[in-house]
């Protein structure tokens, strides 16, 4: 279908509007993080300013900021690794012998509220000492952030091995291979791009995560979104250490979806077609 | 096949099953910091639930944000799939565009919205002026604090909801777009008539995936209000974190909690059914 001209500009100031609303806060951020607290505070609001790193500076110099980006790396890529390791064979098997029951479980486990988890998890982690140990909380931490990737992962690979033609594990399977060789041999290579899907979801959205960590983390092992947030607790007027906080917070966003966005919409609209 | 499922079943059963039951069972004892479990109360909670005004507040303020966003994140997500699948160039960096948002962190996005919505020199109340409007209170006062709430949940997800309507569109079946076409139909009454209609079961997906985020929505709110002010925007699911972290009142959490989880599973079950009744069968 050939646009017509009158539609054809239409529809480009649309899109560029679009792009401007959608696109203007993010930049507004990653700018401010950049910006000397007077330029931020000006108004009119200044589009030309002279940039600064001060803000990123002090956040390493003042808070130890690297602590925590290397929390919320631990805890985002133990949780992501745990969540595959578990789910990758789980999501062959749903796929394969069709088992509507574990499906099930991973659509309440999408569905019940992260408050609910916490209070029993708290209460356990109390038993378990988890709190005060920094090595035990951190293995909690990465534990309880599987609720999230693990339902994730299984929920973005079903798809990817659902595609696999049955002929293809049937001949390896009738070849003597069982059924653990057939996923590791066959299926899992077949399905490679779906694990660096599931794998790059897995890890922003553990990343991203705040509700479990705000509630059970402690001094030592904080990741960066509830150390960003204890900032305004203290209600700090520091706007452009906040930017540089919230822009370090995005950056895993920023990247992948620059290199991998059309995997990522690819796994995330698979996933809806169910 | 059970080497399979089954550390990923029990990982599952350790994360989810295990607390719904310790909060089942929490819910119906009396819970001190100091001496842990106490005396079994039965339905106490529950009634003392029914009794409580902020509890109704509470599930009210939930319902209207999920009812307004999820109508807003609807036609909005129609409007940006529609677009995206006119016969356009750059798609991939305008899809990257959309994605964004619904990427980065909502801890990141409500930061973000505070500079924004700053009374003094945030964007909003400038851009506002600059139009001769005057400037609002935004997360300040309680009468525009779920608006400004909603405008950044909107901001944040609309995009994501596009995306899946615009794949929901591609997947489409091409022959009645060249029939209408034929018939000499404008692209509105193609949308309407022929577009949507058969869009149906994407559009009830799209709705499940959201109306389940929606209801638990949770971050957002934290960071820009923590509930306030006047507990203006305290949702069920920030009022019951706030009984437990914050009063310690867990039992009573509990109940509140599994409330609300109840609520979710009857929406979605009540979304499925809709869906079963109106999409599938078309």
């Amino acid at each position: 279908m050939r646009l017509s001209r009158r539609r054809f500009v239409a529809t480009w100031l649309q899109i560029a509007i679009v792009v401007v609303i959608f696109l203007g806060p993010v930049l507004w951020m990653v700018t401010s993080s950049f910006k000397r607290n007077v330029d931020i505070n000006a108004l009119p609001p200044k589009i030309f300013f002279a940039p600064t790193l001060q803000n990123y500076v002090e956040l390493f110099e003042r808070f130890d900021f690297l602590r925590f980006i290397a929390n919320s790396l631990l805890i985002a890529g133990g949780a992501t690794l745990l969540g595959l390791v578990l789910g990758t064979p789980a999501a062959y098997a749903v796929a394969r012998f069709g088992l509507t029951r574990t499906g099930f479980f991973m659509l309440v486990a999408r569905m019940a509220p992260g408050t609910l988890f916490v209070i029993p998890w708290f209460a356990l982690a109390v038993a378990l000492g988890a709190l005060e140990t920094t090595p035990r909380n951190y293995a909690l931490l990465i534990f309880i952030h599987c609720i999230i990737t693990l339902p994730l992962a299984v929920w973005l690979l079903i798809s990817f091995f659902e595609a696999i033609p049955t002929e293809v594990l049937e001949a390896a399977y009738v070849e003597g291979c069982t059924e653990w060789q057939v996923f590791r041999k066959v299926a899992l290579p077949l399905a490679r791009s779906g694990v660096a899907v599931a794998c790059l979801m897995c890890f922003i959205f553990a990343w991203n995560y705040f509700l479990f960590s705000l509630a059970l983390s402690q001094n030592e092992t904080m990741p960066l979104p509830v150390i960003a947030f204890s900032f305004i607790g203290q209600g700090s007027q520091d706007w452009g250490g906040l930017m540089a906080a919230a822009t370090m917070i995005s950056l895993p966003a920023l990247i992948l979806t620059i290199i991998a966005q059309r995997g990522i919409v690819q796994g995330m609209t698979a996933g809806a077609g169910r | 096949m059970i080497t399979m499922t089954g550390p990923a079943g029990i990982a599952l059963l350790a994360l989810i099953l295990f607390p719904v039951v310790y909060a089942i069972v929490l819910s119906t004892v009396e819970w001190t910091p100091a001496q842990g479990f106490g005396e079994f109360t039965g339905f106490s909670n529950l009634q003392r639930m029914v009794e409580d005004a902020q509890f109704w507040d509470s599930l009210r303020i939930t319902l209207t944000l999920y009812v307004s966003l999820l109508v807003c994140q609807t036609c909005i997500g129609l409007y940006l799939g529609q677009l995206l699948d006119r016969q356009i160039r750059a798609r991939q960096f305008v899809q990257a565009f959309l994605l964004l948002p619904s990427m980065i962190a909502p801890v990141a996005i409500s930061l973000l919205w505070l500079l924004l919505y700053n009374p003094q020199f945030g964007l909003a109340n400038y851009l506002l002026n600059l139009v001769g409007l005057s400037g609002l209170p935004w997360l300040g006062d309680p009468s525009t604090v779920l608006m400004s709430i909603a405008i950044v949940d909107i901001w944040q997800w609309s995009p994501f909801m596009g995306l899946l309507m615009f794949a929901g569109m591609r997947a489409l079946p091409k022959e009645p777009f060249e029939a209408a076409i034929m018939d000499g139909a404008s692209p509105r009454q193609t949308f309407f008539r022929v577009t949507l209609p058969l869009l149906k079961p994407i559009i009830f997906v799209a709705i499940l995936i959201r109306s389940v985020d929606l209801l638990r929505f949770f971050d957002t709110i934290y960071v820009l209000t923590q509930g306030g002010p006047l507990d203006a925007s305290l949702t069920l699911n920030i009022y019951a974190y706030r009984r437990g972290f914050q009063y310690f009142d867990m039992s009573y959490a509990a109940t509140l909690m599994l409330t609300l989880l109840l609520l979710v599973i009857v929406i979605a079950g009540l979304i499925t059914f809709l869906r079963r009744r109106y999409a599938d069968a078309a």
